[in-house]
């Protein structure tokens, strides 16, 4: 039965609205490893979207047929409803309709948006700053606060701050560069997007920003590990942890913004302690569970949607 | 021929050098090494303007001088560049945000603790 199918799907979205992602960004393991938590976040946003709309597609299309695809042929191609029509059918299509170009769009829009920002610093950038004679495909900016970052896109852009080149010694420089490196090749600027527009998109549903939180600090765990690998020598980690610590320590006063440093403040502190402890990692059975799981997770939306019901 | 970046750029830095304001003639005179003319040298100085990051005197010949030093350009692109929105996070990956000065001081403690291990 399609209001069985409904049901579930919309038990599903209230479960990826909140408890789960609640529960996922409070637990202990994705610290443990980073890149499946990443995995099993964009599982959770895209099953998320999944049913909602499955939902109400589903609920909204009931008098058209018992299966989804033939329901909605059926709408399209202008036959007659098997069932009556009523005013929440209407409702439910409609909000479907403009749930799925909300999410689409803000993703779009965020995307476009980002993308004309990172072009305009990247001119910018590229007047003052110079290549840098010690670190390949690195740029210096002048500038005393120790800073370094990347502008991710088909050109990227690797800059590092003469204030950061001051502070740090070369090991350290060169861990900031793997660690920034990671980023770029992993795309991770990709990982963050749909998180960063559904907040912008969805401010009534707190677990999006939990959500976005979580994926930040997993993006940054996760270029750790990637960056650890690239350095050689058993005080790697020990490297890493410091120049973290100094250039987060190093910003006041020195004209750089720092709105939401409590909120930073947190997260860093967990980078550096998992760096100088570093937990155990996720045993192969863990990480396949959570690995199986998040595919199921996408699989269930779309088995309830296209199989037919009953 | 080089592109029009690295001409924008060489232009910033002679403008960023030079004293006093500079005419387009002596730009082009500047950069004679690499064989500007001095339609290029205007086309350069025009999106340089337009990125507001010169500005010239109503003289005749008109003359063009950065609007900001070479420092306060940095101070102010770090300031937008790095500006703390969520927004901004998509733009770009900085390495770590900073942190007020106790979290800083409870950061460093952690690293002594370690070394004392």
């Amino acid at each position: 039965m399609l209001p069985a199918t409904a049901v579930s799907l919309a038990v599903l979205a209230a479960l990826l609205a909140w408890p789960v992602p609640v529960l996922l960004a409070r637990a202990g393991w994705p610290g443990r490893d980073p890149l499946v938590a990443l995995v099993c976040w964009q599982a959770i946003g895209l099953a998320g979207g999944l049913s909602i709309i499955g939902a109400l597609l589903v609920h909204g299309l009931a008098p058209w047929g018992d299966a989804l695809p033939q329901a909605g042929w059926s709408l399209l191609a202008g036959s007659p409803a098997a069932g009556p029509v009523r005013g929440d059918h209407w409702v439910a299509l409609t909000l479907a309709g403009v749930l799925a170009v909300e999410l689409v769009g803000v993703l779009v829009l965020s995307w476009l948006r980002t993308t004309r920002t990172r072009r305009r610093h990247r001119a910018q950038l590229e007047l003052v700053v110079q290549p840098s004679a010690a670190l390949p495909d690195t740029r210096l900016l002048e500038h005393p606060a120790p800073v370094a970052f990347c502008i991710p896109g088909a050109r990227p852009l690797l800059v590092l701050s003469s204030g950061m080149v001051a502070e740090l010694d070369d090991d350290q420089l060169a861990a900031v560069v793997a660690h920034e490196r990671a980023h770029l090749k992993e795309h991770h600027h990709l990982l963050l997007l749909p998180f960063v527009a559904w907040k912008a998109a969805l401010p009534v549903l707190p677990a999006a920003e939990r959500a976005y939180a979580a994926v930040r600090q997993l993006v940054e765990m996760r270029a750790d590990d990637v960056a650890l690998n690239s350095l050689t020598g058993p005080g790697a980690r020990r490297t890493l942890a410091r120049a973290i610590v100094a250039a987060a320590g190093g910003t006041g006063g020195a004209g750089v913004p720092d709105g939401a440093l409590a909120v930073a403040g947190a997260g860093v502190r967990a980078r550096v302690l998992r760096l100088l402890e570093p937990p155990h990692p996720l045993s192969a059975t863990a990480r396949w569970a959570a690995l199986l799981s998040a595919g199921l997770l996408l699989f269930l939306p779309t088995a309830l949607l296209l199989l037919p019901a009953g | 021929m080089a592109s029009l970046g690295e001409l924008e750029r060489a232009v910033m830095e002679r403008l960023w050098a030079a004293e006093a304001p500079v005419a387009a003639t002596a730009l082009r005179d500047g950069l004679a090494d690499r064989g500007v003319a001095l339609t290029t040298v205007h086309t350069v100085l025009t999106r340089l303007e337009q990125k507001g990051f010169v500005v010239h005197d109503e003289d005749r010949p008109r003359r063009f001088a950065a609007r900001a030093s070479r420092e306060e350009h940095a101070a102010e692109l770090m300031h937008e560049v790095l500006g703390q929105s969520a927004d901004r996070q998509a733009v770009l990956a900085r390495f770590v945000g900073g942190v007020d000065p106790a979290e800083a001081r409870l950061l460093r403690e952690l690293l002594a603790d370690d070394a004392a291990r």
